[in-house]
């Protein structure tokens, strides 16, 4: 328990104090890793649904997009402050996934194809809604995060606390749920959902709350993404993009765990922009595609099991090694 | 896409001389069932291969694809007529589909998510290897064979749309007396059926397996070169031809090739008249509103068979 509260400390010691106060002053890291929390904000919903729901999306542009749309317009034609419009939108996030509810009676794949042909719906929409999103020539100069008690979020640093921020709350609502008696349920629903319901349990009800969640927060990472980058367009918000990154960090990194998304999208979206991007300027997301299939092939549960097995695998062939010396 | 413009741009020139909307109606309903020819063999690849594997395999359309790059590769590079290309677009495109079946069939744990999963990123992977080798350039077809008029009693269009809607309609005859009346189609309506029962009758199942993916990669490479000569090709195209072959197989409903043929047409015609009569943007939506409202309202799909999904 000690070493875990100390671990934890020296974890928020580093994201808050030692990572802005380093790197802070270059622009482009910073920016480098405001995006790749972004990435780790939307691959925990995913593995949030993935993992308790036990639902896989390829359709999570669809919040990420409402959520970065709603908080856009809801600053700028209400002029509401920016981080109440970024918690709304979360909400309006969830109220876009109410269309989605008829789609959890549909099993594993059919689920999957039914939120990618939502997650289309809602792009289309976006472009054919001019009045209410700008159309295609999208909406600019939205506003920028906010300054609070002197502290101005929308520098680079600000922008970074911000995402940290917001990625470590969720692993916190993350963890609560887990623990709690949802969590319970939710595991032994993925044991036998049959099972499950004849001991009392509303596995639907509890379908519903996942996907809620998880579309809450994909749209407050939308709604962020909005403010940081200050312009929206449908191609943008709606792109497909928000769907692969996020699901190649996190089988990268094992969705089944709740650090493993996070720290999947750091590795992958770095990996990705300092190196593989350098080499392969247009096309580099084939390494994604590559690493997905590879993940998929070696180990669909993640990074840490492979490395769990690699090392009793070594290990066994050492013990073999002694027995036959 | 380019046979709607000019449809479109023809049936405006009607308007002007007051031509009636019936006219209008009528020509994209041929257009749309022209269309629908090519979508036919692209969603039987995909339903040969969800029969026989219960697999969805995402990465269809990026095959669909790859034959028509081959062929605009030919095209440019020696001249070949587009036609002629097609023997190595097979070969290539059938060695890429038995890639695909080797590598899905490595999954042996929850395998119905993720072969969903890897074929995805098969896809993804394809279709950025397109952008590496022919980058994001649109391409169509040089030779104007294939884009010049073809007029059937008073409906307009494309010679090659027309030529190619008769390969597709004859390929899926071929496909249908292959699966009726020979050993290994016998063979692979079994293991659809039962695939346990199938194995104890003597029937390969991998074997089997691997030959659906294979003739799926046939009908996808005439579906390619379709496409190259009746419209524009670009790499990000893939996914949507993926998703485009799912839904007709979802329209259609598991177990009957005519299902799958009647499913095809009729998002051909459904999308056509979208574009008349709405916007060419609102011709995807229309598809997926659709594919959505079968799904949900009608698990067995128009005309399968009364089987539970999942």
């Amino acid at each position: 328990m000690k070493t875990n509260m100390l671990k934890l400390g020296v974890l928020l010691a580093a994201l808050y104090g030692i990572v802005p106060f380093v790197l802070g002053h270059n622009l482009y890291v910073m920016s480098l890793l405001v995006a790749a929390f972004t990435i780790g904000g939307i691959a925990l919903a995913w593995a949030l649904l993935g993992n308790l729901g036990g639902m896989v999306s390829f359709g999570h542009a669809a919040f990420f997009g409402v959520g970065a749309y709603s908080s856009a317009i809801l600053t700028m034609k209400t002029g509401m402050p920016v981080f109440p419009a970024m918690l709304l939108s979360g909400l309006v996030a969830v109220v876009a996934s109410i269309g989605m509810l008829p789609a959890l009676k549909l099993k594993g794949p059919y689920f999957a194809l039914a939120i990618l042909a939502y997650a289309e719906i809602f792009r289309i929409l976006a472009t054919e809604l001019p009045t209410l999103t700008g159309g295609t020539a999208g909406i600019s100069s939205i506003p920028t995060l906010p300054t609070l008690f002197g502290f101005d979020f929308s520098s680079k640093v600000g922008t970074y606390l911000t995402i940290v921020t917001l990625v470590l709350a969720f692993i916190w609502i993350y963890k609560r749920v887990r623990a709690s008696h949802y969590g319970i349920a939710l595991r032994a629903m993925h044991e036998s959902e049959d099972a499950t319901r004849v001991v009392g349990v509303n596995s639907t009800l509890l379908k519903v709350m996942m996907l809620f969640l998880s579309a809450f927060m994909t749209g407050v990472v939308g709604a962020f993404n909005a403010h940081a980058i200050n312009y929206l367009e449908p191609d943008y918000a709606f792109s497909g993009g928000w769907a692969i990154m996020p699901i190649v960090a996190a089988i990268f990194g094992g969705y089944r765990t709740i650090s493993g998304p996070v720290v999947g999208a750091l590795v992958v979206y770095l990996a990705d922009q300092l190196v593989f991007k350098n080499l392969i300027p247009i096309g580099h997301q084939i390494v994604l595609g590559a690493l997905l299939c590879l993940m998929i092939l070696a180990s669909p549960s993640g990074l840490m099991p492979l490395l769990a097995k690699v090392r009793q695998w070594r290990l066994r062939k050492s013990v073999a090694g002694d027995t036959h010396a | 896409m380019r046979a709607c413009r000019i449809v479109a741009a023809r049936s405006s020139d009607s308007i002007e001389k007051g031509g009636d909307m019936t006219e209008l109606i009528l020509q994209s309903l041929y257009s749309g069932l022209l269309a629908g020819g090519a979508y036919g063999l692209m969603a039987l690849g995909i339903a040969l291969v969800f029969g026989t594997m219960r697999v969805i395999n995402l990465a269809h359309g990026e095959l669909v694809l790859l034959a028509a790059y081959i062929s605009y590769s030919f095209e440019s590079h020696f001249g070949w007529n587009p036609m002629a290309t097609i023997p190595i677009a097979l070969v290539v495109v059938c060695i890429s589909a038995a890639l695909t079946y080797y590598l899905v069939d490595k999954i042996k744990k929850d395998r119905e998510l993720n072969s969903l999963m890897l074929t995805y990123g098969i896809g993804i992977l394809l279709t950025n290897a397109m952008l590496l080798i022919w980058k994001a350039d649109i391409h169509s077809t040089s030779f104007a064979w294939y884009h010049a008029d073809a007029v059937f009693g008073s409906f307009y269009s494309m010679r090659s749309e027309l030529a190619f809607f008769g390969v597709s309609i004859g390929l899926l005859v071929v496909l249908w007396w292959w699966l009726a009346h020979t050993w290994y189609g016998r063979a692979v309506r079994a293991v659809a059926s039962n695939p346990d029962a199938a194995k104890l009758m003597g029937i390969n199942p991998s074997r089997t397996e691997v030959i659906s993916f294979v003739i799926a990669g046939v009908l996808a490479t005439f579906a390619g070169v379709a496409l190259y000569c009746t419209s524009v090709i670009q790499p990000s195209l893939g996914h949507a031809l993926t998703i485009k072959a799912f839904v007709i197989t979802v329209l259609a409903g598991v177990g009957s090739i005519p299902g799958v043929l009647v499913a095809a047409l009729l998002l051909g015609v459904i999308e056509s008249l979208t574009v008349t009569l709405l916007s060419s943007a609102m011709r995807d939506l229309v598809g997926m509103v659709l594919f959505l409202v079968v799904l949900l309202l009608m698990p067995n799909g128009l005309f399968g068979l009364a089987r539970r999904r999942g």
